[in-house]
């Protein structure tokens, strides 16, 4: 017997020695799992990656000028114009940037109004810069809100990182939804303030107009009749007047496109002097309309001047009236931000409201509102990369379930035996100490934060298959050895151990190695971290706590090993050549 | 041989061994292995991120003159009501504003695309007679993740100096638009910032009220010049055809100066007289683009003050290769490079997915080379050279196998699909390890000398067959349920489980095939005390 067969012999040899195996092993998985709630590893769907461009939407509030919108811009320019790591600068007005994966679900492509404006921004190449772009935006982002979001009073401006994976609305997206629309803007404002006031979220917006003054010219029925003109004469001449029209085209041969002729009142000649009631009319004064008789009707003769407030877009989602609340993480999981608002708005909102909280589903963060005095019902649903993360973590849990199940049932067909199969998935499973832990020690070493995230729930369900290869080994080979030399069983668990510790090192060297360059990719770092980690744990788990179980397990000995032998081939052909 | 009786193979790894051990095929096999997957490299198309069928559209349906409640209540509601009746759409978000109203759609992720759209289409044409009064025609606008999302984008923008005019930038650029469509796989291409020549009338509200005239009036002075009409064929006597028609009225900007507006006084007033008129670009458009670059495009330099610009932006058709397509509009715009000199135009290419992607896959590439580097030496030490170099040969042909496998399939290459391979790199060199293990341990066994060299090899991987196969498939169930992880996520990762399984079960069937037969053409028989030189002869054969 070699060395190591002599460690592992003395270990199941020992009554004492093998009870301290399987309860420092019971420690290490809980300790493991302890490292969740004590918030020592986050969790995270996918983590930030550094590109080569971000960028910039500038929102002045709903009515706001194109003039507005551009001092906003300016101010930003002017500050991104220090930067020495910026190539260049589109700025797109009144429109979204060309079409990225962010715009796609962020609705850069129906962007057309005057109060709007997205800036790309290129930076140098990603490998020979310092500064991820994450970083950079992270640091800017103060900056800017600081200097121009005060230009215009309510702008809002966010800083857009191209996502790592799929793309979300938002990273944290509010649905306060609700009959009563007034009801319903308040809440989302409250919820907003709430949200920025958490730490950890920035570019908090309410996806909503916002009420402005505006002048309703009601026309006098009585008086347009009376005077042989039409209500259509008057919405036209004053569309035409201000806003100006297309009246005719001109067809060319020295121009790919039509030459329209477009009439307007001219910029100086119509600008009100300012936003009254009295402005407006002293303009409207100017303007005639002429009637069928050929007489000239001036406009303020057949309409009254009337201030109101704007109605602002109603938005449903799925037929229900909806307003959205988003805000973006910076730098850190949204999963812990979410909690601190959600007990906050519990406590906000109890005061007025009966506050009930959402069962156990992929909507678990939800709260319904009930108006105490009113009674109208409010529901404050969480959405965004969230939902995203949730569901995806339910559906892989139930991938990693299913892979288990498979698994299982695979080896008792080989075995035919449930505790030999259950000893190589419990195995394996504990490779699951490895991976968190690994994570834990990769926060360390890495100046960001490290986040458990899908992919690493991917190299998790991998590592299932690996580990239960390396105890199948051990369980094949300890038995053959039993069956074909007639030794003694634990004499043949530790001798095959210690043969199969060289094929076992090796296969876990190389995965190692593989899944090394892995660990350093933003989004599949997890994945190589969960790889790396997870096999040095299986290896000790299949080298140590295996053995020690399989030498408790009564189904391993030689003669089983002999019948199954003969069995197996059969099920086995065909499940490969399959 | 002698006295033990012949090893009897048990399990398919066996089989697949002896099979293959002194077949001349096996050597052509493995060539035509790395010749399909260098194929595969070289001609698969190349994407940064893969492509995840995202369905959706929106129906904008306008009603002048409605406010917002009204929209919610003709249009949004019923509209949001009839749509739910689609099948396999997971939200509906509509929007009811003033003079319109959108409804957008959204199907579940991976819902075929063509389908979607003409259900959406079918849906709205069908409800066509509940349309209410005075709502205009409803557009229906699919979005499309491949033609929408351009993979380039093109600044183009005055040299300082330059005598070219804002309108005729934009008559260059179209003509540059117009070439780069012509290329091969060029989907959409779009204009952003572009200004149309436009003859402005801007009316002086002081002169319109003090000679007593209206905007109406105006217009129809104008309207009723500016009219094409074709020619009229006259028939002269004897049958034939005489052609004749009015010239257009309006063929300059001088002509819409001179329209006669009204008479005032008995004296006519002209156009000119109450307007500036002049030859412009469309002012009403504010969608304006700005550049602020460096001086020469130069990161040394300071920038310079904004400029406009007109993007560019292309698209590339589904399934094609954003490399190859970025590069040909590269080219086309090389060649431009005097002309764009002469005129002054100079341009920027803000966006280049293509070359992302390329930068992406080679990288990941280049990620591959080193670890299969690292692994091979790491059996230099571990096992021995010879044996290094079977196992590090067995990597390449499995790569093969499944880079050509998913090229057959339809895959792209991308960031995911290479992410798969380097996952199952540290798993696929496994089988060819343990098979390689086991021939070693079984020549440095005392009873090596009493078999031949083939039959040593066939029994040293049979053995290993069944518990390899069963850990194998172990690992490929591991992976099958990640197929059906749903959403965008699920999408997203797709080429993992479409991979690694096919990566695995390769990697078991090149460990069976070609591990034992360069062993036999590599290895030989370590030299025990009391060898036979009879043995060694017969392996050099």
């Amino acid at each position: 017997m070699s060395g190591f067969a002599r460690f592992i012999y003395n270990i199941i040899n020992s009554r004492f020695k093998k009870t301290l195996v399987i309860l420092l092993t019971a420690v290490a998985f809980f300790a493991s799992l302890m490292m969740f709630p004590t918030k020592l590893v986050l969790a995270k769907m996918l983590p930030g990656k550094s590109d080569n461009t971000y960028s910039i939407y500038v929102d002045t509030p709903t009515g706001s000028s194109i003039e507005q919108t551009r001092k906003v811009t300016k101010c930003i320019d002017n500050i991104l114009m220090k930067e020495k790591e910026i190539k260049n600068i589109s700025v797109f007005y009144a429109q979204g940037i060309p079409l990225d994966y962010a715009g796609l679900v962020k609705g850069a492509s129906m962007k057309r109004t005057e109060n709007v404006a997205e800036i790309s921004v290129n930076l140098t190449d990603k490998h020979t810069r310092d500064e991820p772009s994450f970083l950079m935006t992270q640091r800017l982002r103060p900056i800017i809100d600081k200097k121009c979001s005060n230009i215009v009073k309510g702008t809002n401006i966010k800083l857009i990182e191209q996502p790592s994976g799929p793309p979300t609305l938002a990273s944290i997206v509010v649905e306060v939804q609700g009959d009563n629309i007034k009801e319903s803007r308040k809440l989302a404002v409250e919820v907003a303030n709430i949200l920025s006031k958490t730490d950890g979220l920035v570019d908090v917006d309410v996806m909503a107009d916002e009420i402005y003054d505006k002048y309703k010219l009601i026309p006098n029925i009585d008086k347009i009749a009376r005077s042989g003109l039409s209500i259509k004469q008057v919405n036209n001449i004053l569309y035409l007047s201000f806003e100006g029209m297309i009246i005719a085209t001109k067809n060319s041969e020295n121009h790919s496109d039509q030459i329209p002729i477009f009439l307007v009142l001219s910029d100086k000649t119509k600008r009100l002097s300012n936003s009254s009631k009295d402005a407006i009319r002293s303009k409207l004064t100017s303007l005639n309309l002429m009637n069928q008789r050929g007489m000239m009707v001036p406009l303020t003769e057949v309409v009254d001047i009337k201030k109101v407030k704007s109605e602002p877009m109603i938005m449903h989602k799925d037929l229900k009236r909806s307003i959205n609340v988003i805000a973006e993480t910076d730098m850190v999981s949204q999963v812990y931000p979410l909690l601190d608002a959600r007990e906050k708005m519990i406590e906000h909102f109890s005061k007025n409201y009966i506050v009930e909280k959402a069962g156990f589903s992929t909507y678990m963060f939800d709260l319904y509102l009930t108006n105490k005095k009113t009674g109208e019902k409010f529901l404050l649903r969480w959405d965004g990369e969230m939902k995203v993360t949730l569901d995806t973590f339910r559906d892989l849990g139930a991938a990693f379930i299913a892979a288990l199940v498979l698994i299982f049932f695979l080896l008792v067909i080989y075995y035919k035996s449930f505790s030999i199969s259950g000893i190589i998935l419990i195995g394996s499973f504990l490779s699951l100490i490895g991976v968190i832990v690994g994570h834990w020690v990769a926060d360390q070493v890495t100046q960001q934060t490290f986040f458990l995230t899908a992919t690493s729930l991917i190299g998790f369900i991998a590592l299932m298959g690996i580990s239960s290869r390396n105890s199948l080994l051990l369980v094949d080979f300890a038995m053959s050895l039993m069956a074909e030399h007639g030794m003694e069983k634990k004499e043949a668990i530790a001798v095959a151990t210690a043969t199969r510790a060289k094929p076992i090192m090796l296969t876990a060297v190389a995965i190692i190695l593989g899944s090394a360059l892995l660990a350093s990719d933003p989004i599949f770092g997890g994945l190589g971290v969960a790889l790396i980690s997870g096999t040095v744990a299986a290896v000790f788990v299949s080298l140590l706590f295996v053995p020690v179980l399989m030498d408790n397990a009564k189904a391993i000995n030689g003669d089983k090993f002999e019948d199954t032998l003969i069995d197996q081939e059969h099920p086995n052909d065909i499940s490969i050549t399959r | 041989m002698g006295k033990r009786k012949k090893y009897k193979v048990k399990d398919v790894a066996g089989k697949l061994a002896q099979g293959f051990l002194k077949n001349p095929l096996t050597a052509v096999l493995g060539i035509v292995l790395l010749a399909l997957g260098w194929i595969a490299l070289t001609t698969m198309p190349r994407e940064e991120d893969p492509q995840i069928a995202i369905s959706g559209g929106a129906v904008i349906v306008a009603m002048p003159g409605a406010t917002p409640g009204e929209v919610e209540n003709i249009i949004v509601k019923p509209l949001e009501r009839k749509l739910r009746e689609i099948r396999g759409i997971e939200h509906i978000y509509g929007m009811a504003m003033d003079n319109v109203g959108i409804v957008n759609v959204m199907y579940y992720i991976g819902e075929d695309r063509e389908d979607s759209n003409l259900k959406l289409y079918d849906k709205v044409m069908q409800n066509m007679d509940k349309m209410p009064k005075g709502v205009m025609k409803p557009l229906i606008k699919p979005f499309d993740i491949d033609i929408d999302v351009p993979i380039m984008t093109l600044a183009f923008y005055k040299k300082k100096g330059s005598l070219l005019s804002t309108t005729e930038l934009v008559e260059r650029i179209k003509k540059i638009q117009q070439k780069i469509n012509a290329i091969e796989n060029v989907a959409k291409t779009t204009l952003k910032g572009a200004h149309k020549e436009q003859y402005n009338i801007e009316v002086d509200m002081g002169k319109l009220s003090a000679y007593h005239l209206s905007m109406g009036q105006i217009m129809m002075a104008v309207q009723s010049l500016a009219v094409n009409v074709p020619d009229v064929k006259g028939r002269t006597k004897d049958g034939k055809l005489t052609i004749f028609g009015v010239a257009n009225a309006i063929e300059s900007v001088e002509d819409v100066k001179n329209v006669m507006v009204a008479n005032y006084m008995g004296s006519p007033i002209y156009l000119r007289d109450v307007a500036k008129v002049e030859a412009g670009i469309d002012k009403q458009n504010f969608q304006d683009v700005g550049l602020i670059k460096r001086k020469d495009n130069n990161i040394k330099n300071s920038f310079e003050k904004e400029i406009p610009q007109v993007t560019l932006t292309v698209a590339k058709l589904a399934g094609t290769n954003a490399v190859f397509v970025a590069k040909d509009v590269e080219e086309m715009l090389k060649e431009h490079e005097t002309e764009f000199e002469k005129e002054g135009i100079g341009y920027i290419v803000t966006r280049d997915y293509g070359e992302r992607a390329n930068e992406a896959v080679n990288e990941l590439m280049h990620h591959l080379i080193i670890t299969i580097i690292i692994i091979a030496l790491m059996l230099v030490f571990a096992l021995g050279w010879r044996e290094s170099i079977i196992v590090t040969f067995t990597v390449p042909a499995i790569l093969a196998v499944t880079l050509f496998i998913a090229f057959i399939t339809g895959q792209t290459m991308n960031r995911i699909t290479l992410f798969a391979f380097l996952l199952s790199l540290g798993l696929l060199v496994d089988a060819a390890i343990i098979v390689i293990e086991n021939i070693h341990r079984h020549l440095h066994s005392h009873d090596a000398d009493s078999k031949s060299m083939e039959e040593l090899l066939v029994e040293a991987t049979d053995e290993v067959g069944a518990p390899t196969n069963i850990a194998t498939l172990a690992i490929i169930m591991t992976m099958v349920p990640m197929a059906f992880v749903g959403g965008m996520m699920g999408s997203f990762m797709k080429p993992i489980p479409l991979n690694v399984p096919v990566a695995l079960f390769a990697s078991l069937v090149v460990a069976y095939i070609f591990t034992p037969y360069l062993s036999l053409k590599l290895l030989k028989k370590p030299t025990h005390k009391h060898h036979s030189k009879k043995r060694d002869n017969k392996e050099g054969s």
